[in-house]
């Protein structure tokens, strides 16, 4: 399609498909008249032409199977049409009822303490450890930090200096904290841009620049004692490998990390770890193994609260329909979409 | 019905479904406080044994950090057990409220989505009320992945059997963000590698430059754009294979034969000229050529008596009045040179095609012309531009009009046309991408050189060897105002009133104290030296009213933290990381000892300076 073609089939759609197309496109694009909205999604998408061409096909579409059903609905803002026409995709669980709210409270409360055991990913990562680096990617709160304090523990009974690095100072001193209090004051160091306690402890903790620039030292020749030793280093919060100013810090970490020392990444939930561990085995003299999973610990529910006080489940399904996002629970749709009609700017959703 | 529900209701709601504690995302700071301040009149009250137990939670905290003693927001927290957590509070202030969440003190905590990422914070429930960021003054729809992460804090392990993530709507909500957040698979992360000054120069320091080639290719950018190089080359491939059928034919190139061929079959011009049309030169004279107009020719000059159209002539042809008093025919195209002189005429329709006084009077001005005349600058509009002719001309030299395999090239010419172009297109990007790490480093190199911290042969110089010490943003920007010795007898004050102005990147307005005329004199330096290096380097904020918050902090050592933040509007918070980032930069000029020991001095005197009150309390 060329920019004319496209222009002329963005004229002929209502100013509504237009705001619908132009979300996450466009700021403040309800601001924008139609020739100014026309404008803006060209402008904006240019880098980005076939994701724009695709989005309006997928709304075009959609629009006319609405039109078939009924002529006019598709008169109607498209924020509730898109929500109309979600009952209309085929949903298997359908057939089911759903949840009801006392179901989907059941069960909240505090568990019977009971002895630690580690999950099989857990140790399946620690024994890793002790031969390759290690890629951790799993669900926040699923028990990250236990294998840190374990491989740091095995490093340290082998007399080898372990680094754990984390993005924001804040973290740092929470994990110095928790870390003294576990391994005992005059084992844990910190070191930050501008201080140092205990800088020759056997386990410190500094923020990811700062390690870098001790690498950076060492490649110069300012040998530092403590890389010689050095048996771990232990990234936190590594998906900020992908943060706009500061990925490219633990990039340089990771390629100056020096290779008798394992490395641990422990990230969140990210789309493609394997592209990590491919990349660290590629670089780095030992293979990597990748320690991936998505099954939270702790079992999580979606809840709609209205703003008059309701609550109801969000899903049809006790849990989170993981793939199925237009499996929401009819009494949720009900209400939010009741709360749409009566919040959005008045002659757009007024019948 | 309200646009979201009111914090207070909000709260009783949860307490009711014991889904407490629980952690609120809202969209601003403003919003947290505004949460805060609807508790202030509510009838929420905590039973007093829970009462008790956050204040003596609160005091162990006050004993390490006492800088929050007479928090002004501890007497609510305490009756309600609410409390807001955000960028805005000091770092002491959000360690308590983090203290008391994890001893599960507090029903419900206010905070914006920099939390998520931020700290291990868990609770039973969190509540997301909006389905967008502020992320840089714009507003954009939460990834997948901070959907999961904010959703992540939902559900403490061993004290929880389930975590919940509630929705409330607030205006503008896009409900389908959130539940493809709650229900989809993270985004893939991209490398964000980018080539600073100072790692050309660490870079450079420890290897050879021919080595570096080697070291960039081992970065995740690199391998991503291997990937990407990789899929364009399978891509390549299919093409290799889909343009097999077009191989060699009569010629061996015959898609660039039959191109040049066709191109020209098309742009020909016809064989004969059928009507009569003059050059866009010729034909915007034709216009002046009236009877009276001087005119040169090839030999002297004449004044144009009849302009006439002749069959069997190409052109218009002029009668010319000669000197001498000839008259003579020819046509336009030998005029030369039209010149800015007329005189008038008395037209006649038979020869000489004026009347005698006319013909005697204009005899008589034509000898009595200057020798220089001015010219008539007539514009031709250019020429539409045409084949050069060599090319047309060549046309009987294609073999293709008689070529055996001609219809086939013709019919395949587009297809094949099109394949081969998309070849070298994606051969070029695959160049692009294998390279692009190695000519970014090049450019950098390329600055570096000509402001002198490399060699011609990319070794550091004198002033690259302590640069190198400098890492941190804007490194550029500081080592040039180091060599031009902006700093030169400043005192720690000033220094750190610079600093905090390049470390401070928020444009969020306020009030600020008055900035010292030493400070301002300085900073306009530093704006002029900044904005003559913004073709090479990203000019800081450089805010004045940030510097001279610094300024004050450390000139007045009598300044308690109370009293700084009452000569601004700026947020606790932000103050404190102002100073912390001014910390930073400057701990980086303290380790210049070697080579600019004054500055240094100054840097550390500063240093000492700034770290009291508040400042001291976190390592």
């Amino acid at each position: 399609m060329t920019t004319d073609e496209l222009e002329r089939l963005l004229a002929q759609q209502p100013v509504a498909l237009l705001h619908r197309l132009a979300r996450g496109r466009v700021h403040r694009q309800f601001r924008a008249g139609k020739r100014r909205l026309i404008e803006l999604l060209l402008q904006h998408s240019s880098h980005n032409r076939a994701g724009l061409e695709s989005d309006l096909q997928a709304l075009l579409e959609a629009r006319q199977s609405q039109s078939a059903s009924s002529a006019q609905r598709s008169q109607y803002p498209l924020p509730i049409t898109r929500k109309k026409a979600t009952p209309q995709t085929p949903v298997p669980a359908l057939s089911e009822p759903a949840i009801s709210l006392t179901g989907w409270l059941e069960g909240i409360g505090v568990p019977e303490p009971q002895p630690f055991v580690p999950d099989p990913w857990q140790t399946d990562a620690l024994s890793a450890l002790s031969e390759i680096d290690v890629v951790i990617s799993v669900p926040t709160g699923s028990g990250k930090t236990y294998v840190a304090i374990e491989a740091a523990r095995r490093a340290m009974e082998d007399n080898r200096t372990v680094i754990y690095t984390s993005p924001l100072k804040a973290l740092s001193n929470t994990k110095y904290t928790e870390f003294s209090r576990l391994f005992g004051p005059d084992k844990v160091g910190i070191l930050t841009g501008d201080r140092q306690e205990h800088s020759q402890a056997p386990l410190l903790i500094m923020t990811t620049e700062i390690l870098r620039n001790l690498l950076y030292d060492a490649a110069s020749g300012e040998i530092d004692v403590r890389l010689d030793t050095l048996g771990l280093v232990i990234l936190d919060e590594s998906q900020y490998i992908a943060d706009r100013e500061r990925g490219v810090v633990w990039e340089e970490t990771i390629i100056f990390c020096p290779s008798q020392a394992k490395l641990l990444l422990l990230s969140a939930s990210i789309g493609n770890p394997q592209d990590i561990a491919d990349w660290l085995t590629s670089i780095r003299p030992t293979a990597c193994r990748l320690v991936r999973h998505s099954k939270r610990t702790v079992p999580l529910r979606a809840g709609y609260l209205h703003p008059n006080g309701r609550l109801t489940p969000l899903f049809r399904t006790l849990g989170i329909p993981y793939g199925h996002p237009t499996h929401l629970h009819p009494e949720a749709k009900r209400l939010f979409l009741e709360y749409e009609e009566e919040t959005l700017p008045s002659g757009r959703s007024r019948r | 019905m309200p646009p979201s529900i009111h914090p207070v209701d909000l709260v009783t709601a949860l307490r009711h479904k014991q889904l407490t504690p629980a952690i609120v995302f809202l969209t601003s700071r403003r919003a947290c406080d505004e949460a805060m301040e609807a508790f202030d009149h509510a009838e929420l009250v905590l039973p007093p044994v829970r009462q008790d137990a956050i204040g003596t939670a609160l005091e162990r905290v006050i004993a390490q950090y006492p800088s929050i003693a007479e928090h002004p927001l501890i007497p609510i927290v305490q009756r309600i057990g609410v409390a807001a957590h955000h960028a805005g509070h000091l770092p002491s202030w959000k360690i308590a409220i983090e203290e008391l969440m994890r001893q599960g003190h507090l029903d419900a905590v206010f905070a914006t989505t920099t939390l998520a990422a931020g700290v291990d914070f868990p609770a039973r429930t969190v509540v997301i009320t909006q389905s967008s960021i502020r992320k840089s003054r714009d507003f954009t729809d939460l990834t997948i992945g901070e959907v999961q992460q904010i959703a992540g804090r939902a559900g403490r392990r061993g004290k929880d059997h389930v975590g919940f993530a509630v929705i409330t709507p607030s205006p503008y909500i896009d409900l389908s963000v959130l539940t493809k957040g709650l229900t989809g698979q993270p985004e893939a992360i991209d490398s964000q590698f980018t080539i600073s000054y100072p790692m050309v120069l660490n870079l450079l320091k420890a290897h050879p430059h021919e080595h570096i080639q080697g070291i960039l290719a081992k970065s995740f950018a690199q391998f991503q754009l291997n990937q990407r190089a990789e899929l364009l080359e399978r891509k390549l491939d299919l093409l290799h294979t889909q343009l097999e059928p077009f191989g060699p034919r009569v010629c061996t190139d015959w898609i660039t034969q039959w191109q040049t061929f066709d191109h020209v079959r098309r742009h020909r011009p016809a064989r004969h000229q059928t009507h009569r049309s003059e050059s866009p030169e010729i034909a915007v004279r034709l216009p002046f050529l009236t009877p009276g107009r001087v005119v040169g020719l090839h030999k002297g000059r004449g004044i144009v008596l009849r302009q006439y159209r002749s069959k069997g002539q190409k052109n218009s042809m002029l009668t010319m009045l000669r000197p001498d008093g000839a008259v003579t025919e020819c046509p336009v195209t030998s005029v030369r040179e039209v010149y800015d002189r007329t005189y008038d005429c008395a037209e006649m329709a038979t020869y000489p095609w004026c009347s005698a006084e006319t013909f005697d009077r204009l005899s008589e001005q034509l000898e009595d012309l200057p020798p220089r005349l001015p010219i008539l600058p007539i514009l031709a509009s250019s020429p539409v531009d045409t084949l050069p002719d060599a090319v047309v001309q060549s046309l009987g030299d294609f073999p293709c009009p008689t070529c055996s395999s001609r219809t086939a090239c013709q019919k395949d010419f587009p297809t094949a046309s099109r394949l081969r172009q998309e070849q070298q297109r994606h051969t070029k990007s695959i160049q692009a991408l294998r390279a692009s790490l190695w000519h970014r480093f090049q450019e950098r190199v390329n600055v570096l050189q000509t402001f002198g911290y490399l060699t011609s042969t990319a070794q550091l110089t004198e002033d690259g060897e302590w640069a190198r010490l400098i890492r941190i943003d804007h490194s550029l920007l500081i080592t040039e105002l180091i060599r031009a010795e902006a700093f030169t007898g400043a005192d720690p004050s000033l220094l750190a009133g610079i600093m905090a102005s390049l470390a401070h990147d928020d444009d969020r307005p306020g009030a600020f104290p008055r900035i010292s005329a030493g400070l301002s004199s300085l900073l306009r330096q530093v704006r002029k030296l900044a904005e003559s290096l913004a073709p090479h380097e990203d000019p800081p904020l450089l805010r004045a009213d940030v510097a001279a918050l610094a300024e004050r902090w450390v000139a007045e050592p009598t300044l308690t933290w109370i009293g700084l933040c009452r000569l601004t509007t700026m947020a606790e918070g932000d103050i404190y990381r102002l100073l912390a980032r001014t910390i930073e930069f400057l701990s980086q000029l303290q380790t210049l000892k070697g080579t600019h020991p004054s500055l240094a001095d100054s840097a550390a005197e500063a240093l000492t300076l700034i770290r009291r009150g508040v400042l001291e309390e976190l390592p």
